[in-house]
This record gives C-alpha cells, sequence and structure tokens, in this order.
C-alpha cells in the first residue's frame, strides 16, 4: 500500500512538472473564437530569434507587456533562435496573416546578413507586414587602455598592427568597423567572437586592441574607464555617450546602427493592423517601458511600419554599395 | 575592519525576511528547473525577470542567483537517476552515478552529490569573498591561445577517462568532434553541412544530443534486453551514504571544489572542464583506475564538487569586471542593468550593500538546498522502484520536452530520436557516449579559439609556447599525454630487469 502511494506521489510529482515547464515556456492552448474573424480571437504569440535574455529579447517582453494591456490578451514571447533570426522570421512569414503571430526583427538581419550569407538564405520585408519600429541600439567602437589608441586618428597612426574584435559575421559590429577601417586606409587584423561579451572582454585584457560593440554591454567598462570609446556609428551623436563623436562627425560615411520592429505574416486586414498599431502605441507610452529604454540604454525610434520599411531598404541598398566600393566582402576575413 | 565592514552589513541584508524569502524562493524554483533537462536557468530567469521589476535590486538578484545555483543541484538527480544529464557540467556525472544507482546505490551517489555540492558551492563563496579582485583579473589573461591549449587538454582528459576501449572511445570522440563541425562558420558565414536547413545554421546544440545518446539511447537498450530475460527489481540498499563512503569521497570534495573554482572564473566552457578535469584527477589518484565507470563514488563527489564550485565564481567576473561568464550571467548582467544597477568594476565600491548581499546570501541558500535535498534523496530514490514500463515513457517524454523547451522547436525533438537510436547502437557495439557528447561540446571550443589565436598571432604559431599561461598549460597536455607511454616503457623495463636477473640467478645456481 505504501508503495502504491509513493508511486501515485511520483507520478503526480512528474506531471506537475511536466505542466510547469509547458507553463513556463508559455504554452498557448485554447481560448477566444475558433474561426478567427474577430481579433484578438486568443493570445497572440510573439516570436523572438535571439535566445532568452539578450537585449533583443527583453525588448519584446517589455513591449509584449504593455500591448497584452491594450489587447486584452496573453502575449506570451516564444524564443526561436537560430541563423540570427531568419530561422523565426521565415516561420512565422509563413503563418496565417491574421494577426495572431508575431515577430521580433533586427534590422540586420534584413540591411547586413544578406551581405554574409548565400542568396538564398536573406530575409526581405516583402513577405512581412511591419507594424512599427522600436528603438535603436548604437554600436561603439572601444580601445584597451593598454593599446594607447584614444581616437580614430590614432588608428591611422598607429605603426604596429593591430587586431580588431567583432562580435561575429554578418552583424552591424563586422560591416561598421570594416566600412570605418577601410575608409580610414587602417591595415588591421578582423578577429570574430560568438558574441558582444567575449569580444568586449578580449579588449578589457588588451587579447585584441580595439573591438565594436553594442553601447549596453560597453557603458559600464567606458564608465569605469577599462575600455576607450572611439566613435559611435549611429549618424547623431548617442544621448548616452554624448563626448564620443560619431564615425561621420570624424569623416567617414558609416551609418549603422541596430534597429528593432515588430512585424506580422503579409496580408493583415485593416483592422487588425489598426488594433496592433494602437497595440503598440499604447505599450511604447507607458512609462515602465520608457524607463525600459533609459537603463537598457536604446533610444526611441517609435516610427511607423512604412517609415521601416522605406528607411531598412534603403539601409540595404547603402550597405550594398558601400561594401562594393570598397571592395568589402562580409563572408570572407 | 575596512574589509570586514561591507562583509557584515551584508549578512544584515540578506538576514532580512523578504530576501530570505526571495533566496529560499531562487534555489526551490532552482532545484525544479534543474531536474528538468532543457529549461535551463538562463531561460527560466528571462520567463521571470518581471517579477523582479517591482522589487530591490538586491533582492532580485538574490532570488535569480538562487535560481541559478539551485539548478546546478538539480541536475544532478536526473544524471544519476535517469542518466540524463541536463548540462554539459554533469556528463562526467553520470559515468558513476548512474552505475551506482543499479546497484542499488542512488542514495550515496545523490547524498554525496549534495554533500560535495554544498562544500563545493561553499569553497567558492569563501573565494569569492575574499579572492574575488585578486582572480578576476585572471579572466583577462586568457585570451584566445589560452582557450585553444585549455580546450585541447580538455579533450586529451576525454580520452583518459574513458573506462572501456581506447579504439572505440576515439572513434566516438572524433565522431563527436565531427558533430561540432556543423553550422555556419563562425569566422566566414559558408554554410558546413547544413543541406540547407536553417534549424541547423547555429549546429546542433547539446542538450538533443545529450538527451539521445544518454536518455534515450539507455531506454531503448534496457527495452531489448527486457525481452531477454526478465529485470530484476532494482533494490534500494541504502538512502545514505555511510561514513566509509563519507571518507572515500572527502579528497574527491575537496580537489574537486579547489579545481571548479579557479576554472569557473573563465568564460565559455570553464564548468565542463572543471568536472571533467576533477574525475580525470580522482581516476589517475585512485589506487585501483578500474573501479571507475562502474560505480566509484569519488566519480561522482569530484565532478560534482567541481562544478558546483565553479557556478559560484562564474559570478567573479559578473560581480567584479561586469563580463557575464555564460549565458545565464548575461541575464543577470541585463537585470541589472534594467534595476538601474550597473554592473562594471565599480559595483564592489559603488554598491557593497548589493555585491555583499548577493555574496552573503549564496551561503544562505546553500544551506537552504542542503537541507531541501537531503529529504529529497529520499524521495527520488524511490523513482527507480518504479517499474520500467512506466518509468521508461516518462523519461522519453521528459528528454523529448526538455530538448523542444531549448528553441520551441520539433527539429530538436526529431534530433533526440535520431541520436536515441544512434546511442542504442553504440551501446550495443560498445561504444560510450560520454567521449563523443564531450568532445562535441570542447571540438567547437577548440576550433574557434585556434582560428582566433591563428588570427591573432598572426599566424605564427610559436606565439602558443611563448605566453605563460598557455605555455603552460601545454606543457601539462605534454605530459599528461606522454606520462603513459612512460609509465609502459619504465614497467617494461622493470620486468625486463626483473627477468634478466631471475635468468642470472638461475645461471648461477
Amino acid at each position: 500500500m505504501k508503495q502504491k502511494i509513493t508511486r501515485r506521489v511520483m507520478l503526480s510529482l512528474a506531471a506537475t512538472t511536466a505542466a510547469l515547464s509547458l507553463a513556463a515556456c508559455g504554452g498557448n492552448v485554447g481560448g477566444g473564437s475558433a474561426d478567427g474573424a474577430t481579433f484578438p480571437s486568443g493570445p497572440v504569440t510573439f516570436t523572438v530569434g535571439q535566445a532568452p535574455g539578450g537585449s533583443t529579447d527583453l525588448i519584446a517582453r517589455a513591449v509584449a507587456e504593455g500591448m497584452a494591456e491594450k489587447l486584452g490578451v496573453a502575449i506570451p514571447v516564444v524564443n526561436k533562435p537560430g541563423a540570427n533570426g531568419a530561422l523565426a522570421t521565415e516561420e512565422v512569414a509563413a503563418m496565417k496573416a491574421d494577426g495572431q503571430n508575431l515577430v521580433l526583427l533586427n534590422a540586420s538581419l534584413i540591411t547586413i546578413t544578406p551581405l554574409a550569407v548565400a542568396a538564398d538564405e536573406a530575409v526581405s520585408l516583402d513577405k512581412l507586414d511591419v507594424i512599427a519600429g522600436l528603438s535603436q541600439d548604437d554600436y561603439v567602437m572601444v580601445a584597451s587602455t593598454k593599446s594607447g589608441v584614444k581616437s580614430v586618428e590614432d588608428l591611422t597612426k598607429s605603426t604596429s598592427k593591430l587586431s580588431f574584435g567583432t562580435t561575429g559575421v554578418g552583424t552591424g559590429s563586422q560591416l561598421a568597423q570594416a566600412l570605418l577601417l577601410a575608409q580610414a586606409k587602417v591595415e588591421g587584423t578582423i578577429v570574430p567572437f560568438d558574441s558582444g561579451s567575449p569580444a568586449l572582454t578580449a579588449v578589457m585584457g588588451n587579447q585584441v586592441q580595439v573591438s565594436t560593440v553594442q553601447l549596453g554591454e560597453a557603458k559600464p567598462q567606458i564608465d569605469a574607464g577599462t575600455v576607450t570609446p572611439l566613435v559611435v556609428f549611429s549618424s547623431e551623436r548617442n544621448e548616452f555617450l554624448p563626448e564620443v563623436p560619431t564615425a561621420i562627425e570624424a569623416g567617414y560615411d558609416v551609418p549603422v546602427s541596430q534597429y528593432r520592429a515588430i512585424a506580422a505574416p503579409k496580408g493583415l486586414s485593416a483592422e487588425t493592423k489598426t488594433a496592433l498599431v494602437e497595440s503598440v502605441k499604447a505599450a511604447v507610452a507607458k512609462d515602465t517601458y520608457k524607463s525600459f529604454n533609459e537603463s537598457t540604454l536604446l533610444t526611441p525610434k517609435e516610427i511607423s511600419g512604412e517609415e521601416v520599411v522605406t528607411e531598412w531598404n534603403a539601409l540595404a541598398a547603402k550597405y550594398k554599395k558601400l561594401t562594393e566600393q570598397y571592395n568589402i566582402s562580409l563572408a570572407s576575413n | 575592519m575596512d574589509f570586514f565592514g561591507p562583509v557584515l552589513d551584508g549578512f544584515g541584508v540578506v538576514l532580512d525576511p523578504t530576501n530570505l524569502l526571495y533566496c529560499l524562493l531562487g534555489v526551490a524554483i532552482g532545484m525544479l528547473i534543474g531536474v528538468l533537462p532543457g529549461l535551463g536557468p538562463a531561460a527560466t530567469i528571462a520567463i521571470l525577470l518581471p517579477m523582479t521589476y517591482g522589487v530591490e535590486p538586491v533582492t532580485a538578484i538574490i532570488m535569480l542567483a538562487g535560481i541559478f545555483y539551485g539548478a546546478q543541484y538539480g541536475g544532478t538527480i536526473t544524471s544519476v537517476l535517469l542518466r540524463i544529464p541536463g548540462e554539459a557540467s554533469s556528463v562526467v556525472t553520470v559515468f558513476d552515478g548512474y552505475v551506482l544507482a543499479k546497484q542499488g546505490k542512488a542514495g550515496t551517489a545523490l547524498g554525496i552529490a549534495a554533500i560535495g555540492s554544498f562544500i563545493g558551492g561553499t569553497v567558492g563563496i569563501i573565494g569569492l569573498t575574499f579572492l574575488a579582485p585578486l582572480v578576476a583579473g585572471f579572466a583577462l589573461d586568457f585570451g584566445p591561445p589560452e582557450y585553444t591549449a585549455l580546450a585541447l587538454l580538455g579533450i586529451l582528459l576525454v580520452a583518459t577517462i574513458s573506462g572501456g576501449s581506447k579504439i572505440k572511445a576515439l572513434i566516438a570522440a572524433a565522431f563527436g568532434l565531427f558533430l561540432a563541425t556543423v553550422g555556419r562558420d563562425i569566422f566566414t558565414g559558408a554554410e558546413r553541412f547544413t543541406f540547407d536547413n536553417l534549424s541547423l545554421a547555429d549546429g546542433i546544440d547539446f542538450v538533443p544530443i545529450a538527451m539521445g545518446l544518454f536518455g534515450l539511447g539507455e531506454i531503448l537498450y534496457n527495452l531489448e534486453e527486457r525481452h531477454r530475460a526478465a529485470a530484476a527489481p532494482v533494490a534500494v540498499a541504502n538512502v545514505w551514504p555511510s561514513r566509509k563512503d563519507l571518507k572515500q569521497s572527502s579528497g574527491a570534495i575537496g580537489r574537486g571544489s579547489v579545481l571548479g573554482f579557479f576554472l569557473g572564473i573563465l568564460p565559455g566552457g570553464g564548468a565542463t572542464i572543471a568536472s571533467l578535469a576533477a574525475y580525470a584527477v580522482e581516476k589517475k589518484r585512485a589506487k585501483d583506475p578500474s573501479r571507475f565507470g562502474k560505480g566509484a563514488i569519488e566519480g561522482v563527489a569530484g565532478p560534482e564538487s567541481a562544478n558546483n564550485a565553479a557556478a559560484t565564481s562564474s559570478f567573479i567576473p559578473l560581480l567584479t569586471l561586469g563580463i557575464p561568464a555564460n549565458a545565464t550571467m548575461a541575464i543577470i548582467f541585463g537585470a541589472l542593468l534594467i534595476q538601474g544597477v550597473t554592473p562594471g568594476p565599480q559595483l564592489i565600491t559603488e554598491q557593497p550593500e548589493l555585491f555583499w548581499g548577493v555574496v552573503n546570501s549564496m551561503y544562505i541558500g546553500n544551506i537552504l538546498l542542503l537541507i531541501m535535498s537531503i529529504p529529497l534523496v529520499g524521495l527520488f530514490v524511490r523513482i527507480l522502484r518504479i517499474r520500467g514500463a512506466i518509468l521508461a515513457p516518462i523519461t522519453a517524454l521528459i528528454t523529448m520536452l526538455g530538448a523542444y523547451t531549448i528553441r520551441n522547436s520539433m527539429f530538436d525533438v526529431m534530433l533526440v530520436v535520431l541520436f536515441g537510436a544512434l546511442g542504442y547502437l553504440m551501446k550495443k557495439f560498445g561504444f560510450e557516449p560520454g567521449p563523443l557528447v564531450l568532445a562535441f561540446v570542447l571540438g567547437s571550443l577548440l576550433e574557434s579559439s585556434l582560428r582566433r589565436s591563428l588570427l591573432v598571432l598572426e599566424g605564427d604559431p610559436t606565439g602558443f609556447f611563448t605566453r605563460p599561461i598557455s605555455g603552460t598549460l601545454l606543457v601539462i597536455f605534454v605530459m599528461v599525454a606522454v606520462w603513459p607511454m612512460v609509465k609502459t616503457v619504465m614497467n617494461k623495463r622493470k620486468k625486463a630487469n626483473a627477468l634478466s636477473l631471475e635468468t642470472k640467478v638461475k645461471e648461477k645456481v
């Protein structure tokens, strides 16, 4: 008898843990009308093509909270990392255009990654309805204190060959740095790392002399004086780093930032799109969202979906032209 | 007093009832998700992050940290009982832990693992308290050449720890290295063995491989066994480790803790190499190394102490330098930013309450975990009394679920099935999955570090030897590699000497 009870306890324990894990990853079952004529007809799934905890994921979670409040349904964030976000984007693009599935887009996937991967793996905006733009995340070039480099000018004057860390192939970090070096005629060794954190760590230990990383990661080190900021790659000075010049000010045509936007499969009905646009507006107007942007050093860029399409396509064309002009290939170092 | 003042104030912070409650909540959640392979601490913390917005920064981080080290405790349970290691750092625990469980000594294994984890964790915190600023620079001195040397040493250790046929272990390890090459090349963007499938662009994840080879492979193999002979139910011989077990593993716990502490400071792969090294050290030191892989308690004690010490010391780069050492630390980094706290070199001077509050909460958290895990050991060992017909499908379900939660993708579930079939065949033909899985984990570290080193060193391989740390590691590598050969040669000579002496004696007679 005792044995039977324990067995039952164990079984229910296993069942509870299973249920918990399902709930934790946002088990998205049931609710709402079945025909999907009205929007929202149940929880809206928000897919993120990056791992949980990264800046892209945090942005999605912050905006989803406000949107859920406005739409009156749950908006679970589901992470499907793979191929810089291409996997998640392709998957959502192929879904029914009923507004029940959204994806968080990184501009680099549309504007930069196509320069580094095979043509059939490039993602375009054609298959998507962009709902709204969210924010801008800037790249900053930092030098190790031991290198003695304090400005872009020092780079051009350096007599020794320097090495430059990037956050990976097909990223804004790689493109921005390559364009700057080409325009400034600086010879250097490009060293790709897996992500921002190891690239920054390598500069701190002077394993490489310079790296280009996202501001949110570099800011604590800049504040502590362990790395020296050289330039930011935004077209205007970054509000969180007002003393650091932009690459454009320094005389180089390198406007590279990471932008983020929300998109849905192509072909949303006008009402659904309006409802989604309104919910994003309500979400970004919230104080908690605004302070989230501030604490994670993001510059709001809350533009319409149409503007996002125009701007991103223009950037993609510009990057293509610049890389051809300076004979840069992101696919091989 | 300069030093101890803030440290003692930190205890004041922890003993605040709210903080204690969040600490308990954190470690309890951590332990629970640790039992579920796949749903790791990183994903859990990301999901629970909004819960922490409303509380004080120190309270939030105490809870999030608790989830992380609590998960390390929980991970052991599935490794020992069901042969499914949830993380790369608990793969070596499976070698002897599961065998012990099959021998009816699951309680011994889990008990020793809990005690080892507690001691390892505590050694890690003491190190964190007193040595953090001193050893933090260690993480910065590790450049690409040093990681290359460390990965090489790790792969060599994989070869030495396997118990069965050396040739088969090498074949399995080589296959693991091959699997590590799948995915988009991180240096050139070239597609390698991805067959135009976007799901393979980032390579294969550790979890589907480990779940398939260890978990599902074992289930399939047991199914076949059951048809041959009626399996005797596992007798649970004892629930608690005996005094003898404790005595036998005390050295292993001590050595594992120290190894884990130092290797854990390194961002990327530190904990895995620490557990591997701890196992290798114990095997080398043992009077009878053949016991390993057949249920040696030191084989559980060493690696478990090491991976818990490493989990604790991985906080050092984050809290003292502002560098996240792994995915979970990266999320805690983000959590600190959202709380308005800048995680960086100035944290310890600007926010001593937060720093010491979090560090000291780990002492309490570890004690809570030990208290929680001891009664749970008694409960968990009863899992083994469940009939195979019920336990096997549940285990299979857990492995599939674990693989699915990694990327919310059915592709990974299919991979588990595929690797499950491979694991079954490997077991049938006498190949161990351990070398494959560990070589897979270290292979990508080796490849990327080597290529990065050659870029930094401008293609000049002598740089590996002239840099002090990588030079030392390579010397250790050569020693570990050559020693068995030297030993064999010396043994042969001794025998030959003895033999010639004997003949001489005979001749005289």
